[in-house]
């Protein structure tokens, strides 16, 4: 791949996730440029829009959880803080 | 090639899960790295769940469900969504575009990771996951930069919570049960936690957003399901009539939900208040209908009440118990709704409360004026409309009235709400009128009660209709033709109703001139109107001269005695006589049997010519135009009239005798006794001169003028009873005032009518009640009268006495000739002048002796007659003189012709009082006159 080609496919690749990113900021997806490079570069390997979907719901509920489970210790952080 | 995608994938979610879910600062290595790869583990999972069918690999499906979903909640966003989409599809990069766009759109409006907890972190940096495994140092830095994101504390818990959007503070136990709700939501993960999990996701602001309406009992649905009941106005469990105008709203409810139910308890309240204003019994015809208009709306507004509520039903049972919010929010019925849906009506009942408050103090008239005010000029077109749809209603008893009124000429209205209304007989200014016999069937049963037109009718519209009714009423009850007014009901009987105005109008015109035609013909053709006033001119007003001078004749000598002399069947015979006699003979015998003599009531000393009148008997329906008080002004300018013709009757017979006298028996060659009546005659000729101008003022002048101006207005195509009644009171009026009887001098003439009332005809000029009315012209002519009568009586007494010192002379003369012939005889047989000389003698003494005694009563006579005549004089130069002031033009004319050749001198009032001569009567008048004047 000659170097400029390459550059080229990569500016491109910087508009569509701008683009985006754009939309997404509409939809209201709370996505950022990097999960949404990622989400895009796993589509364009064949996964399912509709699994990836749930997966990213999944995976922020977990991160919820997560953050549930330590309450006491963060407010008392806050607190000192 | 499929391995190497294989393992991109697995990269990529493994940075995915890094950048999602970062590892937690408290975890040592080990348990991180188990998390993650249980997150891999189940991504994987995931991952290889076979795709969804429904899904079609179709970039433009994508863009289609985004562009609709931004459609309805954003429009300009959707724009901007089309102008990046275009630009997206012009990139070469992506194969997947629509894979991309479908994920977008399925992660749309997720809630905000890093907000759900609030001031979670910033996106945690990337490369967490490389660091996690770092020292106790990297630890310690990350455990303080993710202490950075607090908890919320409780203090913090409750403001987010009063700020949602339904504002409300949660019970405990709301809380559980909203958990269970929303458990159900999205697939539930195998995660650890659950529950609290779950009560942690209820912070979730557009969660709580959804959740929030629920959290209040009762619930909106409970609401819901009583709310038909509350706007039909029946109490129910949770929103019970506390009174009848209180609606008590439980007090759980958060404020929203109170100034929902607030705007909902509007309808509610005025609808219980109208509903028991139908019931409330009415006043009259007006207030029934508009009771039965208001409940006619109050139908339309059940109906509206029943729609509602079988939406609401259908909602309530269609609805999802488990749904956010009970899932109302798809059910399509909620408070918000029912209050958009109830909001004209509300308009509606607001109105009609309104005119039902005010409508219990008006009555009739009013109230159509009062509705009608708000349709004819409330500025907004849903009241004016609404008021407009209610008239028609609330009319319809007015107009049945009004129909029967105009077409019928009764008035069937048992509740005093039309503005034709009967005279009640005991108020005062009636009593009055009646009194002063003005009253009448014509214009004493009906008024018209100006308080009570309504609005929609003009003033000039109300008294052509009162018109119109009372002319049917009065040709159906006095007219005795109630034929003619049934058929003509029957043909010309119309439906009114609101609405067409000029329709309405143009019936009642049309109904106007029917009617009045047939009033006036009636009146002229069946009851002989005119003929009657014809005839009253003739014979109470002296018209028809052969008449009254052949009744004056052949009454005079009758009339000549005492008033207790006078029998009635004698001045009816001769009253008879005059009629056979004269051209009245032709007349129809409708108007000669109405004809009648009589004797006015007798005071002591009155003879005959007092206290004789002629009467013209009107009887019942044409006595609305020729009323009591007409008749009376008919007699009173009769017995002026008949005065002055009787005065004029007396001096012509007298000039007659004093005529033929003089070829006979008047004639003498003393001088002093030709000198007497060579001034009477004058003073008698000035009399007559008077007295005929006088009548020709009266009769040619005033009647006749004032009849032809009568004549001209009631021979008016359309004229009416009322112009007629009119005409003829101005008639009268003119004829009362302008004859000198009624007419004040100077600037009395307003108080004409009591002049009249203050009757001047009285023939002693000493009773009349205040000085002002000694200063009537009535007053002064019948002075005037008086002094010629008295001259007229002198004059009878020097014919007397002329004719006495005729009939000496005569005899005298005879004695004479007697004596010359004896003389001559004795002359011839015998001289003896002592015979002689006593004959001689005596009958000289004797002669002179008579004629001494003779003579002695002709300057007495002399005397009288010389001061009758200069009081004639002064009177008529003082009446002159007040003539030659008068505003009226024809009266001063009479001054004029009277005096045509300068031979009076006018006094002025002023010096009337010096001069003396008057009378007392001129005198006293003037000095009454002044001080009053100054």
């Amino acid at each position: 791949m000659p170097p400029n080609e390459r550059a080229e496919k990569q500016a491109a690749a910087q508009q569509a996730v701008d683009i985006l990113h754009e939309i997404a900021t509409i939809l209201n997806c709370h996505l950022d440029r990097r999960t949404l490079s990622i989400c895009i570069s796993m589509i364009e390997n064949g996964v399912s829009p509709e699994a990836l979907a749930n997966v990213i719901k999944e995976l922020r509920k977990q991160n919820l959880d997560a953050q549930l489970e330590a309450p006491v210790a963060a407010a008392a952080s806050t607190r000192r803080r | 090639m499929a391995a190497n995608q294989r393992n991109r994938v697995s990269n990529a979610i493994d940075s995915l899960i890094t950048h999602l879910v970062p590892a937690r600062p408290d975890d040592d290595d080990q348990a991180a790295q188990d998390r993650h790869d249980a997150c891999f583990e189940l991504v994987r999972a995931m991952f290889d769940r076979p795709a969804s069918p429904a899904i079609a690999s179709d970039v433009n499906h994508a863009s289609d469900l985004i562009k609709r979903k931004l459609i309805q909640s954003n429009p300009t966003q959707a724009l901007r969504f089309s102008n990046l989409y275009t630009r997206l599809l012009s990139l070469p990069v992506l194969n997947q575009k629509w894979a991309i766009l479908y994920l977008l759109y399925q992660l749309s409006d997720s809630p905000d990771p890093n907000e759900a907890p609030p001031l979670s972190p910033p996106k945690p940096p990337p490369q967490q996951r490389t660091t996690q495994r770092a020292g106790p140092a990297e630890k310690e830095r990350r455990s303080r930069a993710s202490s950075v994101v607090p908890t919320p504390t409780p203090e913090e818990e409750a403001v987010h919570e009063a700020f949602a959007p339904g504002g409300l503070k949660k019970l405990p136990t709301e809380k559980t049960k909203r958990t269970q709700t929303e458990e159900r939501a999205p697939p539930q993960p195998p995660a650890d936690g659950t529950s609290k999990a779950a009560a942690r996701d209820v912070l979730i602001k557009s969660t709580l957003l959804a959740d929030s309406s629920n959290d209040f009992e009762p619930s909106e649905m409970g609401l819901l399901r009583d709310l038909p009941f509350t706007l039909q106005g029946l109490s129910s469990t949770t929103l019970p009539f506390a009174k009848d105008t209180v609606l008590k709203l439980p007090p759980t409810l958060p404020p929203p939900i109170v100034s929902l139910l607030h705007t909902l308890a509007e309808p509610s309240l005025l609808y219980r208040g109208l509903s028991s204003f139908v019931k409330s019994p009415a006043k009259g015809l007006l207030g029934q209908s508009l009771r039965a208009a208001i409940s006619n709306e109050l139908r339309s507004y059940l109906t509206l009440v029943a729609t509602l509520e079988a939406q609401i039903r259908r909602a309530l049972a269609a609805l999802d118990e488990s749904a956010p919010r009970g899932g109302i929010g798809k059910a399509g019925v909620t408070l918000k709704r029912c209050v958009v849906w109830t909001r004209e009506a509300t308009m509606g009942l607001r109105l009609m409360s309104l005119i039902a408050e005010e409508s219990n103090t008006k009555h009739g008239g009013q109230l159509i004026s009062m509705i009608h005010g708000f349709s004819a000029s409330h500025g907004d077109p849903v009241v004016a409309a609404f008021a407009e749809r209610l008239l028609a209603d609330v009319t319809r008893p007015f107009y049945d009235i009004l129909r029967r009124w105009i077409y019928d000429g009764e008035l069937s209205d048992p509740h005093l709400e039309f503005f034709v209304r009967e005279q009640s007989p005991n108020d005062e200014d009636r009593q009055e009128s009646k009194a002063k016999g003005q009253a009448s069937v014509w214009n004493s049963k009906y008024e018209v009660v100006d308080a009570m037109v309504p609005s929609i009718i003009t003033a000039d519209f109300a008294q052509k209709v009162f018109l119109i009714g009372k002319s049917l009423n009065f040709i159906r009850h006095s007219c005795g033709d109630s034929q003619w007014v049934d058929a003509y009901s029957k043909t010309s009987s119309k439906q009114l109703c609101y609405g067409d105005t000029a329709t309405l109008e143009a019936w009642i015109d049309e109904a106007y001139k029917t009617t009045m035609r047939r009033l006036m013909h009636l009146m002229s053709d069946r009851f002989r109107l005119f003929d009657h006033l014809q005839a009253l001119k003739n014979y109470i007003l002296l018209g028809q001269g052969d008449f009254i001078a052949l009744l004056m004749e052949s009454l005079a000598a009758n009339l000549d005695r005492p008033a207790f002399a006078q029998y009635r069947h004698t001045l009816t015979a001769q009253l008879e006589h005059a009629i056979r006699g004269s051209n009245a003979q032709y007349d129809s015998e409708e108007v000669l049997r109405r004809l009648d003599a009589r004797m006015l009531q007798l005071s002591h000393g009155d003879i005959g010519w007092d206290c004789f009148t002629l009467e013209y008997k009107i009887d019942a329906p044409v006595d609305v135009v020729v009323t009591e008080w007409g008749n009376r002004q008919y007699l009173k300018v009769f017995n002026f009239l008949w005065r002055v013709k009787r005065v004029e009757f007396a001096l012509s017979s007298t000039w007659r005798k004093c005529m033929t006298g003089s070829r006979g028996v008047l004639q003498t060659s003393d001088e002093q006794v030709l000198q007497v009546w060579k001034s009477t005659r004058g003073v008698l000729a000035e009399m007559v001169h008077f007295v005929g101008q006088l009548q020709y003022y009266i009769l040619f002048e005033v009647i006749e003028s004032s009849w032809s101006e009568l004549q001209s207005n009631i021979r008016k195509d359309d004229c009416t009873l009322d112009d007629l009644i009119t005409a003829h009171t101005k008639y009268l009026t003119a004829i009362t005032h302008k004859g000198l009887l009624g007419a004040r001098r100077r600037q009395y003439h307003d108080a004409l009518k009591e002049a009249a009332a203050a009757d001047p005809s009285s023939t002693n000029p000493a009773a009349a009640p205040t000085p002002e009315d000694r200063n009537s012209y009535m007053v002064q002519l019948s002075e005037l009268l008086r002094t010629m009568l008295a001259y007229r009586d002198c004059v009878d007494g020097l014919y007397g006495w002329s004719l006495s010192d005729f009939t000496r002379r005569q005899e005298s003369d005879a004695v004479g000739m007697v004596r010359r012939a004896k003389r001559a005889r004795l002359a011839d047989n015998s001289s003896n002048p002592n015979l002689e000389d006593p004959f001689t003698t005596a009958p000289g003494d004797n002669a002179a002796g008579d004629g001494g005694g003779l003579r002695s009563e002709l300057p007495a006579l002399a005397e009288r007659l010389g001061q009758l005549g200069a009081s004639f004089k002064a009177r008529l130069q003082v009446l002159l003189g007040d003539l030659a002031y008068q505003p009226d033009v024809d009266m001063r004319f009479l001054g004029v012709s009277m005096n045509f050749n300068d031979v009076y001198q006018p006094v002025k009032r002023k010096k009337t009082a010096a001069a003396g001569t008057g009378g007392a009567a001129a005198g006293q008048a003037g000095g009454a006159a002044n001080p009053s004047r100054a």
